[in-house]
C-alpha cells in the first residue's frame, strides 16, 4: 500500500501529484471525482452524488469507482464511504425517461417503489400523466426538463434515453487548414457527442469556441449558439466563418441592434431574457427552426430564465461551455439535470503544461493607504466601504507605475467603477471601454490593440467575457464585483493565450491593505490558488523601488516584514 | 463405588468422575456458592428451582429440545423411548446422531441422571417444562389422557370407552390404561381416525402442534361431540377441550417436536476476503478509533459538559458531542461509553458537577498508538455498559442517558464474547451476514433469546382457571415462525458486530487476525475456544466445552489479550509521518497521521479542513494570529515551518505570517486603577522623577498620561503630599468638586426584643400536642405488649401475633413444606397491617413461601420478610 491517492472520511480525495502513479489515478478517478483544488503538490478531489451520477451517465459503475479508489488508496478506503459511492450510484438509473411507441414520453422504473416514492411526492405529480402499468408513467413531453430537475433535487436522478430529435440537417465542415483541432479539443467534442448533451469545462484560451464548432460539424444540423453578449457574438461569428465550411450568410446575429434567423444564428443571452409587458418577446427564437445543436457559452452564467427555456428544450442536444462549473448561485445542479453532465474538463495547468495556453504570474500588489485615506475609510458608510477601498489615489498610483513599467507590453487595465476607469484613461492616455461605447466603437479599439497601434486600454466589466486580446500580456485589475470567483478566472484568461514570443503572461492585482478589498481579493483568489495558479504577495512601495528584474525573480524575495 | 443403580441424583454424583463433577461445577457455577458440604447438600443445590431454571436457560436448542421431550415422556425413560420421541416413527440421521451428545450434555450439567435405560429429568427440571394450562410447552402437546381425565366420573369414561369400541372395564385406572394403550398403538388409532369426519380430521390438525386446547359451546358440533365421545378431546375446564398428549403424538408420527434443529444453524453464505485486505482495513479502524477518543478528549480539554441531575450527559450535550465527533448520535454515545468504560472521562463529583477527562487519560495519551488501543480494547470486552440502549427507555419509562446509570446489561460480555469466537470459528478473512450469526446465537441459547432480559423467569402464580383457551385457529407455527431479532441478545450481537468494526477488531466484517489472539487460547483456563467449530464439537461430552466457550473474559484475561492483540496490530497502524506538504492556496497536507508535538503545534497554527488518513489544515489569518496569542513570534512560526515542510514554504504563506504579525499586538490593553494627565510633559517627568511617587506605581503611556496601581483618592492623596494641587476628573472628564459626603447604611431594620423564653402556647397547639402524645403512649404501648411475651417455649397468646426469629421461621416453613401441615404465622401487609394468617406452605424459594391461605381459601404466595413469626398448630386446629 503506498499509492499516490488519500481518501478521506469526508469524501474527498487526496492526490498526490509528484507520485509516480499519480497520473494513473487521475485518468482512474477522473470520471466520477471533482476536481476541487489542484495547487502544486496535492490536489483535491470530492466525491458528490452528482459527480458519482456524472459517471454512471458515462457508462462507469460502482465497482469501477471503488475498484480505482481501493487500487490507487494509500490508507484502507473507510468502509463506510464505498457503501455510501455504491448506494449513491445505484440511485442513478432506476428511473428512466424513454420514448414509447404509443405513450410518447415515459418515466419507468426497475424498482417500483421508488416510483411510488416520486409519485407521491407534490412536485411531482403535475408532472406526469397516466399510469400506463406499475412500473411507468406518461410524461408531459413538455415537462421533460422539468421533471429531471425534480428528480434531481429528490435524490432519484433519471436517466434519459427519450433521445435527441436530428434537427433540420445543415452541412457544416471544419475546414482544418493550417490548424488542427488539438488534442484534447477532439476529446472533448467526441465526449459531448458520445454522452449526447452534457457541458465541457475548459480554460479561459483553451479554445472552448473550436470544441463547439467541432460538435456542430458533428451535428451538421442548425444550430443555435447562445452567448453573453454582442462583442462574444460577433467573435463567435468570425471564429466560424475562419475555422469552418460555413459562410457569412449562413451565420445570423439576433441581437439587440439585428434580428437574424439563419441555418446558424448566434444569440444573446441579454436579448432572450428581455421582457416586455410581462412575457419575454424573443423567446420564439427557439421555436423558429428545427434546432439540431444548441450551444450555452459561459454555462456557468446562464441567467436564470435561461434554465426555464432550456427546461423545454430536452429533445435538442445542448452544449454547455464554460471554465468553471463554479456558479456563484450555486444551481450546479440545474446545469447538471437541464443540460446534461460534465461530459469533459482539464485542468488548466495540465493544459499550459502542453504549452497551449501562456503561463501567467499573478503578483497581488498590497497597497498602504496614506492615513488619511485610512481614517476616510474607517468613517466610510458600510455599503461605500468597498467602493472607497478599491477606487483611493494610492492605488491609482500604483497603478500607473505599474503600466509604466510594462510600457511597450500590450497591458489591460480592468476594473469594475467608471470614474475610477475614466480617471486611469485619462492618467495614461488610454482609451477607456465601458457600457455606453458602442459596439462598432469597441471592435475598432479592440482592433486597434491587435494591431498593437494601441498598447493600453482600460475596460470596465463589459470586457470581462469572451473578447479575444491574443496579445494582451500584462492585465491589472484595480477593482471587481466583490469577491466573485469567476470573474477573477475570466480575467486572468485574457492573458492566457498563448504569446506568439512565448513571453510570460503578468496579472496585476492592485489590492489596498488593511480593508475588504484585501478580504475580497482573498477569496477571489482562493479560486486561481486552486487551479494552481499562485499569487504572489508584494508590498507596493518594494515592487515600486525594485527593477524590474527583481520582480522576475520574486519568487525568492523574501516576504517584507 | 457400586455398580447398582443409583436411586437418586446425589447417588449418582458420587458415581461421577472428579472431572465430571468439575464440569458440571464449571457448567453451573452457582452450585458454588457457597460451596456445598457434601454431595447431597450439592444434588439438592442442583434441584433448587432457581439453579435448574439458570441451567436450563443456558442449553441450547437441541439440549433444550431433549430436555422437553423427557418432560413429557414416562419417568424414567429408556434412550430408546427418547429417540423416538425426538426422531419420529420415520426416524431422523441428523437426530439419532445428535441425541446421545445432547442427553450427555444434559447429564454433565446434573439435569438428567440415570442409567440410559432409566434417563430421568431432575424433578424441577420436569416441572418446568412439562406442559401446564398455564405454561403450553414448546412441544405443543397436551396433557396425557390419565392426567386429563383425572376427576371425571367412572361412567363417562366408560362411555368413551364403549365409543372407541373397547370393552368395559371393572374401574377408571384400567378404563384410562386401556384408552391410553389405544392411542399409543398406531394401527388401531389409524382404523379408528379412519372413521372420523372430515371435519374431525380438519380440527385435530389444528390442535395437533399446539396450543392443544380449544373451546367449545355447550353443544358441540357433530364432528366435535364425534371427538368427544371417543376421548380423542378431553374436557379441559368448563369451555375448553384439550387433545390429549398420547393422539397428538400418534398424530405428529410420533415426535414431539414440530421441527427438531440437532445441528447448528450453518454460518454461511461466507464472503471470503484477502485476509490482509481485512487486517488493514481493521488497523485504519482501529486508528480512526484511537483518533476519535482523542478528539472526544480535546474536545474535553477545558472541562466537560455538566452531569445531569439524575446521571448521565443531557441529549443536547450527546448531539453537540456528535457534531464535534462528526458522527451519529448513538456512536457518539458509543465513543463515551467506551472512554468512560477505559477510565478515560469521568464525572468530577465537584458540586457544580461536570465530566471531564481523568489524569489517566494524560498518561493514555502518552502511550504508543497499539498500547491505547489494547486499553481501549481490554475495557470494551468485559463491559456491561451498553452505549446501545441510550436514547431509549427503560421498563420504568426513564429515558437512559449516556454515560448515566441503567445502562448496564450483564448478559453483554458473554454475547460479545461469543459473536467473537463464532467470528473466529471462520476461515481468515471470512465475514458471515449478521443474520446467520444471530440465528446461530439464537439456537444457542433460545430461551435467552426468547425472554425479555428485564424479566426474570420467576415461579408464575398458580393459574385461576385454564389459562387463555386459544381458538384452536391460531394454530402452531410457534416453531417455524420467523424468530424475533429485538431481544436483548440479538441487539447485543448486533452492537458487538458495530462496535467491533468501530474498534478495528474487526475488518469489513470479518474477525482481523489481531482480533483472533483477544480470545482465550488453548494455554488459557477453559478449553480451546478458537477450534471450538460448534458448541458439542468435542466428542467428549463434557458439556464445559460449551460453558467454556461461552465464559466471557474477565478484565484481567482481556487486558492480557488485547496486550497480545496490540503486539499484532502494531505493525499493521500508519506510521506516524513528521512532515507536511505546504501549498499555494494556503493549505498543509500532513500525509498520514502526524507526530503528536507536530500535530499539535500545527493545530494551533492552522485549522483543520479535512481529516482521515491524511489531515488538511488550512492558514488563515485568525489561526495565525491564534499561535502568535500562543506565544510563538512569526520567526519561529517561520522557522517551524520550513523545518517541517517537505516542500518550500509558499511565498503567500510567509507572506501571511508576517502580515499578520505585523498587526499583532499593535493595539495594547492593560488595567490601570487611575490615571494622571497633564498638559505639561515636564510636570510629568518631575512626579516620576520623585521617589516619593514610587509607591504610586505610575507608568507614563504616553507623553502626557500617567497610568497608575492605585485607587483615584489614594493618587490624589499621594499627589497632595507631594506638594501637587491634583483635581479629580469624572469620566466624561469634568472636574469633580470632592465634599466631605454623610456616611449612611443601606436600609436596616431596627433588631426585635430577644424574650426569655417560648411565647405561651395558645389552645389550637395545646390541644393539638395533647392528641399526637396521646396518640404516639397508645402507640407504644401496643407496641410493648407482644414483646413483653415469653418468646421461646411459651405458646403464643391467644390473639396475638406469633414472633420468631427469621431463622426460626424459615426452618418451620421449610418443615412445613415438607410435612405438608399448615402453620399459624403473623403477617404484615404491605400498608402495615398486622393479621394472623393460617396457611399451608406449598414451596418456599427466592425469600417467598407459597402457600395455601385457610384464611382466605386461596393460594398466595408471601414474602418471607413480612412474616412475624409462625407457630405450628395444634393437629386439630384446622
Amino acid at each position: 500500500m503506498n499509492g499516490p491517492l488519500i481518501v478521506q472520511s469526508d469524501k474527498t480525495l487526496l492526490l498526490e501529484v509528484d507520485h509516480e502513479l499519480a497520473d494513473a489515478c487521475r485518468r482512474a478517478i477522473a470520471p466520477f471525482a471533482e476536481l476541487e483544488r489542484a495547487p502544486e503538490h496535492i490536489h483535491t478531489y470530492r466525491l458528490t452524488p452528482l459527480g458519482l451520477w456524472n459517471a454512471r451517465a458515462a457508462g462507469h459503475d460502482a465497482e469501477q469507482v471503488v475498484d480505482a479508489l481501493v487500487q490507487y488508496s494509500r490508507y484502507p478506503v473507510p468502509h463506510a464511504l464505498l457503501v455510501d459511492v455504491a448506494e449513491t450510484m445505484s440511485r442513478y438509473g432506476r428511473l428512466t425517461l424513454t420514448k414509447h411507441p404509443a405513450h410518447g414520453l415515459v418515466l419507468s422504473s426497475t424498482d417500483r417503489p421508488v416510483l411510488e416514492e416520486i409519485l407521491r411526492s407534490k412536485k411531482v405529480q403535475p408532472l406526469v400523466g397516466a399510469r400506463i402499468d406499475p412500473d411507468s408513467v406518461v410524461v408531459h413531453p413538455s415537462e421533460r426538463g422539468q421533471i429531471k430537475q425534480t428528480l434531481l433535487k429528490l435524490g432519484w436522478p433519471a436517466e434519459d434515453l427519450a433521445g435527441y430529435v436530428d434537427g433540420e440537417a445543415h452541412p457544416i465542415e471544419l475546414d482544418e487548414s493550417g490548424w488542427a483541432l488539438r488534442p484534447y479539443q477532439a476529446q472533448a467534442v467526441e465526449g459531448f457527442w458520445h454522452g449526447g448533451s452534457g457541458v465541457v469545462v475548459l480554460p479561459c484560451g483553451a479554445g472552448k469556441t473550436l470544441v463547439g464548432a467541432g460538435a456542430m460539424a458533428q451535428a451538421k444540423a442548425t444550430t443555435l449558439i447562445l452567448v453573453t453578449n454582442t462583442v462574444s457574438a460577433r467573435q463567435w461569428k468570425h471564429e466560424l466563418v475562419k475555422r469552418t465550411s460555413l459562410t457569412e450568410d449562413e451565420i445570423g446575429e439576433y441581437s439587440g441592434t439585428k434580428k437574424e434567423i439563419r441555418p446558424v444564428t448566434i444569440a444573446t443571452y441579454q436579448v432572450l431574457t428581455t421582457k416586455r409587458k410581462g412575457v419575454y418577446p424573443h423567446l420564439e427564437l427557439f421555436d423558429s427552426r428545427d434546432w439540431g445543436l444548441i450551444v450555452y457559452d459561459e454555462v456557468h452564467l446562464l441567467p436564470a430564465p435561461v434554465f426555464k427555456f432550456t427546461a423545454d428544450l430536452q429533445a435538442r442536444r445542448r452544449l454547455g461551455l464554460t471554465a468553471t462549473l463554479v456558479r456563484e448561485d450555486g444551481r450546479e445542479s440545474d446545469v447538471f439535470s437541464l443540460i446534461g453532465p460534465k461530459r469533459f474538463d482539464a485542468p488548466w495547468k495540465e493544459i499550459e503544461a502542453q504549452g497551449y495556453i501562456a503561463p501567467a504570474d499573478c503578483v497581488e500588489v498590497r497597497v498602504d493607504l496614506t492615513d488619511s485615506e485610512r481614517l476616510a475609510y474607517a468613517t466610510a458608510e458600510a455599503e461605500e466601504k468597498y467602493r472607497f477601498c478599491a477606487t483611493t489615489d494610492s492605488k491609482q498610483r500604483v497603478t500607473e507605475a505599474l503600466v509604466r513599467r510594462h510600457a511597450g507590453e500590450q497591458t489591460l487595465v480592468i476594473g469594475q467603477y467608471i470614474d475610477q476607469l475614466d480617471e486611469l484613461g485619462e492618467h495614461l492616455d488610454a482609451p477607456v471601454i465601458k457600457g455606453e461605447t458602442s459596439n462598432a466603437q469597441r471592435e475598432k479599439l479592440f482592433d486597434a490593440f491587435r494591431e498593437g497601434e494601441i498598447s493600453v486600454l482600460v475596460v470596465s466589466k463589459v470586457a470581462n467575457f469572451s473578447i479575444d486580446l491574443p496579445e494582451a500580456t500584462v492585465a491589472i485589475q484595480v477593482s471587481g464585483t466583490f469577491g466573485s470567483r469567476q470573474e477573477e478566472a475570466q480575467r486572468l484568461g485574457r492573458v492566457l493565450r498563448p504569446k506568439a514570443d512565448g513571453h510570460e503572461a503578468r496579472f496585476y492585482s492592485v489590492v489596498a491593505r488593511d480593508t475588504i478589498d484585501q478580504d475580497f481579493a482573498a477569496h477571489r483568489q482562493r479560486f486561481l490558488a486552486e487551479q494552481g495558479y499562485a499569487y504572489r504577495i508584494m508590498d507596493a512601495h518594494e515592487l515600486l523601488t525594485t527593477g524590474g528584474d527583481d520582480l522576475t525573480a520574486g519568487e525568492d524575495d523574501p516576504a517584507p516584514a | 463405588m457400586t455398580t447398582a443403580t443409583p436411586r437418586t441424583l446425589a447417588e449418582e454424583l458420587r458415581t461421577r468422575s472428579d472431572r465430571g463433577l468439575a464440569g458440571l461445577l464449571r457448567a453451573r457455577p452457582d452450585l458454588l456458592n457457597p460451596v456445598p458440604g457434601d454431595l447431597t447438600q450439592l444434588a439438592t443445590r442442583a434441584g433448587t428451582r432457581a439453579s435448574v431454571v439458570r441451567a436450563v436457560e443456558r442449553l441450547d436448542t437441541f439440549a433444550l429440545q431433549t430436555a422437553e421431550a423427557l418432560a413429557i415422556a414416562p419417568d424414567p425413560c429408556p434412550y430408546p423411548t427418547l429417540a423416538a420421541l425426538m426422531a419420529g416413527d420415520a426416524g431422523n440421521a441428523a437426530v439419532a446422531a445428535a441425541l446421545p451428545r445432547a442427553v450427555a450434555a444434559l447429564r454433565a450439567q446434573a439435569l438428567v441422571w440415570g442409567p440410559d435405560d432409566r434417563l430421568r429429568l431432575v424433578r424441577t427440571a420436569r416441572e418446568l417444562l412439562t406442559p401446564s394450562p398455564a405454561r403450553p410447552s414448546p412441544t405443543g402437546l397436551g396433557p396425557t389422557v390419565a392426567e386429563a381425565t383425572a376427576g371425571m366420573s367412572p361412567g363417562r369414561i366408560q362411555e368413551i370407552l364403549a365409543a372407541a369400541g373397547l370393552p368395559a372395564t371393572h374401574d377408571p385406572v384400567s378404563a384410562v390404561a386401556a384408552l391410553t394403550g389405544l392411542f399409543c398403538d398406531r394401527v388401531r388409532m389409524a382404523a379408528l381416525l379412519d372413521t372420523a369426519p372430515a371435519e374431525a380430521v380438519a380440527v385435530l390438525d389444528k390442535l395437533l402442534w399446539g396450543p392443544p386446547y380449544g373451546a367449545v359451546t355447550d353443544r358441540p358440533a357433530a364432528h366435535l361431540q364425534w371427538l368427544l365421545d371417543r376421548g380423542l378431546l378431553l374436557p379441559a375446564g368448563a369451555r375448553n377441550v384439550v387433545l390429549p398428549r398420547e393422539a397428538a403424538l400418534h398424530l405428529r408420527a410420533g415426535r414431539a417436536h414440530h421441527t427438531p434443529e440437532p445441528v447448528p444453524p450453518a454460518l454461511d453464505p461466507a464472503t471470503a476476503r484477502d485476509p490482509k485486505l481485512v487486517d488493514n482495513a481493521a488497523a485504519s479502524q482501529a486508528f480512526t478509533a484511537l483518533a476519535t477518543v482523542e478528539e472526544l478528549l480535546k474536545e474535553w480539554d477545558l472541562g466537560g459538559p455538566p452531569v445531569l441531575r439524575a446521571g448521565g450527559l443531557s441529549v443536547r450535550d450527546l448531539k453537540r458531542t456528535a457534531v464535534a465527533l462528526d458522527t451519529t448520535e448513538p456512536l457518539a454515545a458509543f465513543w463515551l461509553e467506551l472512554a468512560y468504560a477505559a477510565g478515560l472521562i469521568a464525572s468530577d463529583g465537584e458540586a457544580d458537577e461536570r465530566y471531564a477527562a481523568t489524569p489517566a487519560a494524560e498518561d493514555w495519551l502518552q502511550l504508543p498508538d497499539h498500547q491505547r488501543w489494547a486499553a481501549l480494547v481490554a475495557a470494551w470486552l468485559p463491559a456491561t455498559r451498553t452505549p446501545g440502549v441510550v436514547g431509549t427507555a427503560d421498563a420504568k419509562g426513564r429515558a437512559l442517558a449516556a454515560l448515566g446509570p441503567h445502562l448496564d446489561r450483564s448478559p453483554a460480555p458473554e454475547v460479545r464474547h461469543r459473536v467473537l469466537t463464532l467470528l473466529a470459528t471462520l476461515p481468515p478473512g471470512t465475514s458471515v451476514p449478521e443474520r446467520a450469526l444471530l440465528s446461530r446465537l439464537r439456537w444457542e441459547r433460545p430461551l435467552r433469546a426468547a425472554t425479555p432480559a428485564t424479566q426474570p423467569p420467576a415461579a408464575s402464580p398458580p393459574p385461576q382457571g385454564p389459562a387463555q383457551a386459544a381458538p384452536p385457529s391460531t394454530a402452531a407455527d410457534s416453531a417455524a415462525g420467523p424468530a424475533p431479532t429485538d431481544d436483548l441478545r440479538s441487539r447485543l450481537a448486533q452492537w458487538t458486530l458495530v462496535e467491533a468494526e468501530l474498534l478495528g477488531v474487526t475488518g469489513r466484517g470479518a474477525l482481523a487476525t489481531h482480533g483472533r489472539t483477544l480470545l482465550r487460547t488453548t494455554g488459557d483456563t477453559g478449553p480451546s475456544a478458537e477450534t471450538d467449530t460448534g458448541p458439542r464439537a468435542e466428542t467428549d461430552a463434557d458439556a464445559s466445552t460449551i460453558a467454556g466457550a461461552l465464559t466471557p473474559l474477565t478484565p484481567a484475561e482481556a487486558t492480557a489479550t488485547a496486550v497480545r492483540a496490540a503486539a499484532l496490530l502494531a505493525p499493521l497502524l500508519p506510521e506516524p509521518v513528521d512532515h507536511v506538504l505546504l501549498q499555494a492556496d494556503l493549505t498543509a497536507v500532513a500525509p498520514g497521521p502526524l507526530r503528536r508535538p507536530l500535530a499539535e503545534a500545527l493545530a494551533v497554527l492552522a485549522d483543520i479542513e479535512s481529516k482521515g488518513g491524511a489531515t488538511v489544515y488550512r492558514f488563515t489569518p485568525a489561526s495565525v494570529r491564534r499561535a502568535l496569542d500562543a506565544g510563538r513570534s512569526a520567526a519561529e512560526l517561520q522557522e517551524f515551518l520550513t523545518t517541517h515542510s517537505r516542500t518550500p514554504v509558499p511565498q503567500p504563506l510567509a507572506y501571511l505570517i508576517d502580515d499578520v504579525a505585523r498587526k499583532h499586538g499593535q493595539l495594547r490593553v492593560g488595567a490601570a486603577s487611575a490615571y494622571v494627565r497633564c498638559d505639561d510633559d515636564a510636570l510629568l517627568s518631575e512626579i516620576l522623577a520623585d521617589r516619593r511617587a514610587a509607591a504610586l506605581r505610575l507608568r507614563r503611556l504616553a507623553p502626557t498620561v500617567l497610568a497608575a496601581q492605585t485607587a483615584p483618592e489614594q493618587l490624589l492623596d499621594g499627589l497632595r503630599a507631594m506638594g501637587y494641587a491634583p483635581a479629580a476628573e469624572s469620566a466624561a472628564g469634568d472636574v469633580l468638586v470632592a465634599r466631605a459626603d454623610s456616611y449612611r447604611t443601606p436600609p436596616r431594620t431596627a433588631p426585635t426584643p430577644v424574650p426569655d423564653g417560648p411565647p405561651p402556647p395558645d389552645r389550637t397547639l395545646l390541644e393539638a400536642a395533647v392528641r399526637a402524645i396521646r396518640a404516639g403512649d397508645l402507640a407504644a404501648t401496643a407496641e410493648r405488649k407482644p414483646a413483653a411475651a415469653p418468646a421461646d417455649t411459651a405458646p403464643p397468646t391467644p390473639g396475638a401475633l406469633p414472633r420468631t426469629t427469621s431463622a426460626e421461621t424459615l426452618a418451620t416453613m421449610q418443615a412445613a413444606v415438607l410435612t405438608s401441615s399448615p402453620v399459624w404465622i403473623g403477617y404484615v401487609n404491605a400498608d402495615g397491617a398486622a393479621s394472623q394468617r393460617v396457611i399451608a406452605p406449598v414451596r418456599v424459594e427466592g425469600g417467598y413461601v407459597t402457600a395455601y391461605d385457610h384464611t382466605s381459601d386461596e393460594v398466595r404466595t408471601y414474602p418471607l420478610h413480612r412474616i412475624t413469626g409462625v407457630s405450628e398448630l395444634a393437629d386439630d386446629a384446622v
